[in-house]
């Protein structure tokens, strides 16, 4: 037989085999990472963030106009004194084994995210005591009045305060809970996760949403799919291929040099997710030489500009990215653009100059070089010259990022397996709150890697957190960035907008920092 | 015979004590901290400290390897650090697509490689002879990935009639899976083929030149017969050896194609373990493939017999 009619009768019998992908009820997404655990209170992981939305529920929520709305929570009481807060549960809810939703779970599960989460712990350290009173009221006593109390409790993102039955919650917060269960609107079938691979959700028959209409991370969530796939698809170039012949409904994001194949697709489009953007930033080592000195961490922000940072990695495609120095991302409320002449343009003369004054004598900047993140590599390769150019002496060594994530939270010298810079990128939904950003903490030993140390900029978060006027916090968010471009915790390396693949037989997305996943349907 | 295969299974323990121990040390010793990739990046070092405890990394490295290896003897390579998952099951989730695309990939190899060699002994220096070791030449110089996207872009993509991607496991139907295993095994058996076409090759010209060759032909026998019959089997056991060596190497090396093809494959799950430094796993993994050599090697040995007479006696 013609080899021809062969391939056609293969494809024929394939065809005849399984159901065309498209048509069916099943949404089938491609992450940028894979499910390897299913505890989102024991990792800070994304893509395992992500995910937990599907099973698991939380007492608060953000809506799309980033107003904190009850989503478990029936109400809440706060008494006049603003100490003592009482969070009464929605009737009928019920954990996917089951068990009903009490007020002894909501106890458990906050107790246990409390221990890790940074807003968690700062909750906590205003708390007098959680109780719970009776089956359905949960009530929290603060020490003083804080206005942080519901956005700590409708955090969006990770660790985010999922509520798990409280015999799952009683388990340390480093012990991985290994069994999914949730009160969300979608159930994990364990049995058929492969990590690495595949994870797969139904919809748990006994959820019961809310009655206003899905609104970012709050409002009724919708499971309109009869299975859920999570599928990890490591090569890039195939999973948009997998999504272009529709065997696959959505990518997270779209490398820049692959838009081009989305153009006249009919199967499937590229969209802007801006609000699922994200920034890198270049993090900086206070503890160890060259940077221990405020002027040559200042002689770093003119080393650098961000334009060659954003092309090495979009190429010219300018609407994926935005030159940012603002601490708490551009087009924000709390965006400002104060302070920030010295990290818009480069000027490697006048950075040569301030290293002169500073009395640098050469120290190397050890940049550990990774390779196996490509947005990483591209930003690596444009600042190596950018810091020769700038007189600052580099030390190249290619690594990849396991290496340099272990090796960031090392205190010791450089030469004793210590570190000068390292390149990351945060989230646009962690890094727009002061309280969730780590680089206005100034926390110093006790602070995230970099340990920069700040008595005022400790001093503003606090006062933040104590407020609640949007003006007086407008004031001091733009005050923390004045003292944060001067302490020099990072330097912003630029704004991205990746681009989501999405099967255009979807509809009802809703624009989100964090993707979800209810309410989307197919289209008729 | 008994004897033979009972002894060679007893020569297996020290070396897989050996292999532990070395793999356990490689491990440990490259750079990188579990705890830290399982904690994520917004962690603090207190996280981070926990998760270390919990899973013993804080100890002594000869306690850490002696708590493994102990319950590795018992058939418990201990679960992965990430998922909570026993190492067993995790191996177990892929034996199928990974045994399944090792044997396909095989199949085609043999059926391409080793008539495509004899040909080329046969009519060796001929235009038959020098088109095979082109294609040999070829096959091995192209890289997989590059074959692999060649492989989706023209029949997946373009003409539609293979997935793009993913594995159908057997409880979808035996026909699914073996669609959905033909794109990769076919980028898997050019490059296999390449090598086994040329070992062939010279095994078969080799025999060729043998005086029972020259009798046989002498004696009248066809061609067909002579080849097939006579200098195959003659001829195997070099072929059986490379054969012996490339499902070996499909078994746990074809992490390009896996990632490409996206098929839950062990290769990928060693690789993603060893990038997270998923200690369990990467040590359950290669104890396990240890063994499987092992095992491997043995059947080889014992299918000489098969074709060389003098090995049985």
């Amino acid at each position: 037989m013609e080899l021809r009619y062969w391939g056609m009768a293969v494809a024929l019998s394939a065809a005849l085999g399984a159901p065309a992908h498209g048509a069916d009820n099943v949404l089938r997404l491609r992450m940028n990472g894979d499910i390897n655990s299913v505890d989102p209170i024991s990792t800070t992981n994304y893509t395992i963030r992500n995910a937990s939305y599907l099973i698991y529920d939380v007492l608060f929520a953000l809506d799309a106009d980033f107003a904190i709305k009850p989503q478990m929570a029936e109400k809440v009481e706060v008494s006049a004194d603003g100490l003592v807060y009482t969070i009464t549960l929605r009737q009928g809810l019920t954990f996917h084994d089951g068990g009903k939703v009490t007020a002894g779970d909501v106890v458990a599960s906050l107790t246990r995210w409390g221990k890790v989460d940074g807003l968690g712990k700062l909750l906590f350290s205003k708390l007098a005591g959680i109780e719970a009173k009776g089956e359905m009221v949960t009530v929290l006593t603060m020490k003083e009045p804080w206005g942080q109390v519901l956005p700590a409790l409708g955090k969006i993102s990770s660790n985010i305060p999922v509520i798990m039955p409280a015999r799952l919650a009683a388990q340390e917060p480093g012990d991985a809970v290994k069994q999914p269960v949730g009160s969300g609107p979608y159930k994990m079938l364990v049995d058929e996760w492969v990590p690495g691979s595949k994870a797969v959700y139904v919809p748990f028959e006994g959820y019961k949403p809310r009655a206003e209409p899905a609104s970012m991370a709050a409002g009724g969530k919708l499971a309109r799919f009869e299975r859920v796939e999570i599928i990890n698809i490591p090569d890039t170039s195939t999973a948009i291929d997998a999504l272009l012949v529709g065997e696959i409904d959505w990518v997270e994001e779209v490398p820049s040099d692959m838009l081009p194949l989305f153009e006249g697709s009919d199967q499937a489009e590229a969209v802007p997710a801006r609000q699922s953007g994200n920034s890198m930033q270049l993090v900086v080592n206070h503890l160890n030489p060259p940077f221990n000195n405020p002027d040559i961490r200042r002689a770093l922000q003119l080393a650098v500009e961000q334009e060659p940072f954003m092309k090495a990695i979009n190429g010219d495609r300018a609407e994926l990215y935005k030159v940012c120095a603002a601490v708490f991302f551009c087009d924000t409320p709390f965006a400002s653009d104060v302070n920030t002449d010295r990290i818009l343009k480069r000027d490697p003369a006048a950075a040569k100059a301030l290293l002169q004054k500073a009395g640098y004598d050469g120290t190397p900047v050890l940049l550990l070089h990774v390779t196996d993140i490509p947005a990483h590599d591209a930003v690596y390769s444009v600042l190596k010259p950018m810091l020769e150019e700038a007189g600052f002496t580099v030390n190249e060594q290619i690594s990849d990022w396991a290496s340099v994530a272990s090796r960031r939270a090392s205190k010791e010298p450089v030469d004793k397996g210590g570190w000068n810079v390292f390149v990351t990128g945060w989230g646009y939904i962690d890094q727009i709150n002061p309280m969730t950003n780590v680089y206005v903490a100034g926390a110093c030993d006790k602070g995230w890697f970099g340990w920069a140390c700040s008595e005022e900029l400790q001093k503003l978060r606090e006062q933040f957190a104590a407020t609640t006027d949007f003006a007086e916090q407008k004031k001091l968010a733009t005050r923390m960035q004045e003292v944060a471009h001067d302490l020099v915790p990072y330097v912003p390396l630029g704004q991205l907008f990746p681009m989501q693949g999405r099967s255009k037989s979807l509809e009802n997305f809703l624009d989100s920092p964090v993707p979800f996943f209810w309410n989307v349907s197919r289209k008729p | 015979m008994l004897y033979y295969v009972f002894g060679r299974l007893a020569a297996a323990i020290p070396t897989l004590l050996i292999v532990s121990v070395f793999i356990f040390g490689l491990v440990h010793l490259a750079p990188g901290d579990p705890a830290v990739l399982i904690a994520g990046d917004n962690a603090n070092p207190e996280q981070v400290a926990q998760i270390r405890e919990r899973l013993h990394l804080d100890r002594a490295l000869p306690v850490q390897f002696g708590i493994w290896f102990g319950h590795a003897m018992q058939f418990d390579l201990g679960a992965s650090v990430y998922s909570g998952k026993p190492v067993t099951e995790l191996i177990a989730q892929r034996i199928e697509p990974t045994f399944l695309l090792a044997g396909y990939t095989i199949l085609l190899t043999v059926l391409i490689a080793v008539p495509l060699g004899t040909i080329a002994a046969w009519k060796a220096n001929g235009w038959i002879d020098r088109l095979v070791m082109a294609f040999s030449v070829a096959g091995f110089s192209v890289p997989v990935f590059a074959t692999s996207y060649l492989l989706i872009y023209v029949f997946a993509v373009e003409l539609r009639w293979f997935p793009v991607q993913g594995y159908k496991p057997l409880a979808n139907g035996p026909w699914n899976t073996l669609v959905s295993l033909t794109l990769p095994s076919v980028a898997l058996a050019l490059v296999f083929s390449a090598l086994i076409a040329r070992v062939t090759r010279a095994a078969v010209l080799e025999v060729l030149q043998e005086n029972f060759i020259r009798t046989l032909r002498a004696k009248g026998l066809g061609t067909a017969r002579i080849l097939i019959v006579h200098v195959l089997k003659a001829a195997g056991v070099p072929i059986v050896t490379v054969i012996g060596i490339g499902i070996a190497a499909l078994i746990g090396g074809v992490v390009v194609t896996e990632s490409v093809f996206n098929i839950p494959g062990i290769g990928r799950l060693t690789v993603d373990a060893i990038v997270r430094r998923d200690y369990p796993v990467v040590q359950g993994i290669i104890l396990f493939f240890s063994a499987l050599l092992i095992l491997i090697n043995l059947v080889v040995d014992l299918s000489y017999a098969l074709f060389d007479p003098r090995v049985r006696g």
